[in-house]
């Protein structure tokens, strides 16, 4: 066994140099490489805080903006419910109003309608009664009915006051009989025997002028007609006497 | 079979003879190196394997001086992580064939010891000074001085004794049983020579980092009287 003092200091050198080479080539690159990496990771980790950090705020302002959202959302909300109110009220009233305006206007029509109908059954009856009275005055004798016609004129005549009858006399102007059917010469001579006998005059005093008219409107009757006043004494004027009391009650 | 015991001159440069050893050594030093440049020519920061193992290697370094030393493994990195993968490359590079490994000689287990003992001073001197670096002879007491100085020679002649005996051993056995018994036997040999080349230089690397580790530490730790003074 021996010792070589060369091979010693060389491997001395050797290895030393061996070290000094593997610190420049392998160990300072890997530490500068991991340190590197920490570094990055560092970096990352402080960009990913920050982010963290800003979607934090971010979410805080959304939050708040929420939270502003749901205010004016409540307001709105609030205006919209009073405008529908008062809305809802504005029109109900002018329903209320159209209503209103729609009921007088049916209950004016209903009316109209209603005095219309009553006109028309009322001219129909009219009417109905005339042609029954008509019927019934062509089955009676006519000079009987002319007849009782005139001494119920004469009768009024004899009831009126004495002043009315002077002027009857005196009014100035001739006196029209109106009769239903055309008088014949003996019939107007009869019947202006009668009114001057039913004015209270004597013979020889000079009555009035007296002047027959025919108007089968009357049905059947005798019609005075001065210019002062009309003695109404016919059927026409009896019916429609009649009607109109019937059509008051 | 060349015995470890011996060293063959291959060649001289000058007066100065270069043995096989040494020889091996340069070639072992051009592959690391070499190795150790392309590696860190192809560092990213996103590792492949290749990357990832080197990245390895300098965690369980740091871990292991941090761990032991109980200091940040920067300044003492390069010397312990070199020591480890010297005598690991060295001890493996027995699998080559025709390659002796060069911790199988005494000169480069005595030269690993004495830059162990000579990192001790240094680092031990810069930690605590030159004062500082003689008083860890006083430790515990003034009465060890003798002892702590005939320890740090018989330390570092173990660490020599100790790596020579295992590497030089196992290539012996191996040389043995390969001209005895020929092709496949000596193979379980070698995979106990290559654990027990791993677990040398693990072993060496450990005491290295204790052995500083100690020069490092303050003395006065264990002397309250002195702190005092």
């Amino acid at each position: 066994m021996t010792f070589d003092w060369w091979t010693f200091g060389l491997q001395t050198i050797n290895v030393l140099v061996l070290f000094w080479l593997l610190s420049r080539f392998f160990w300072r690159p890997v530490a500068g490489m991991i340190e590197r990496r920490r570094e990055q990771a560092q970096a990352l980790l402080d960009d990913a805080r920050a982010v963290r950090d800003a979607a934090a705020k971010a979410l805080a302002e959304a939050k708040k903006r929420n939270a502003g959202f749901a205010e004016e959302r409540e307001l709105i909300l609030q205006q919209a419910r009073s405008e529908a109110a008062e809305a809802g009220r504005a029109l109900l009233a002018q329903a209320e109003a159209e209503v209103a305006v729609l009921r007088e206007q049916a209950a004016a029509a209903r009316a109209k309608e209603h005095d219309e109908a009553e006109k028309a059954w009322s001219g129909r009856a009219s009417r109905l009664a005339i042609e029954i009275a008509e019927k019934l005055v062509s089955r009676l004798d006519a000079t009987a009915v002319r007849e009782a016609f005139l001494q119920w004129l004469a009768e009024q005549i004899v009831a009126l006051p004495s002043d009315a009858r002077g002027k009857i006399v005196d009014g100035g102007g001739p006196l029209e009989i109106t009769s239903a059917h055309v008088l014949t010469a003996e019939e107007q001579a009869h019947i202006h025997a009668t009114i001057r006998a039913a004015l209270g005059q004597a013979a020889g005093i000079s009555t009035p002028e007296i002047v027959f008219r025919a108007d089968a409107a009357l049905i059947a009757g005798l019609e005075l007609r001065t210019p002062h006043f009309v003695l109404n004494n016919s059927w026409r004027a009896d019916l429609q006497r009649i009607l109109a009391e019937l059509q008051h009650d | 079979m060349i015995s470890p015991l011996t060293t063959t001159e291959m060649f001289c440069i000058g007066f100065v003879p270069i043995s096989a050893t040494v020889v091996t050594t340069w070639g072992l030093m051009a592959a690391m190196v070499g190795g150790a440049f392309l590696a860190s020519r192809r560092l990213m920061l996103k590792p492949g394997s290749a990357q990832a193992f080197f990245e390895l290697l300098f965690e369980s370094v740091d871990s292991q001086i941090r761990d032991t030393m109980r200091v940040e493994p920067e300044p003492y990195r390069a010397f312990i992580g070199g020591l480890f993968v010297f005598i690991f490359v060295a001890n493996w590079s027995s699998l080559i064939p025709g390659v002796e490994p060069p911790t199988a000689h005494l000169e480069t287990d005595a030269a690993l010891a004495f830059l162990v003992f000579l990192a001790v001073i240094f680092f031990g001197v810069r930690a605590g000074g030159l004062r500082g670096y003689l008083r860890t002879f006083a430790s515990p007491s003034p009465v060890m001085i003798p002892l702590n100085f005939v320890e740090s020679l018989t330390r570092a002649f173990s660490l020599l004794v100790r790596l020579f005996g295992n590497v030089m051993s196992g290539v012996f056995v191996i040389g043995i049983v390969l001209s005895l018994a020929g092709l496949l036997v000596p193979i379980p040999l070698m995979a106990l020579d290559m654990l027990t080349g791993a677990v040398q230089a693990y072993i060496f690397a450990i005491l290295a980092m204790v052995f500083i580790g100690g020069s490092i530490e303050a003395p006065t730790t264990n002397h309250p009287a002195e702190d005092a003074s």
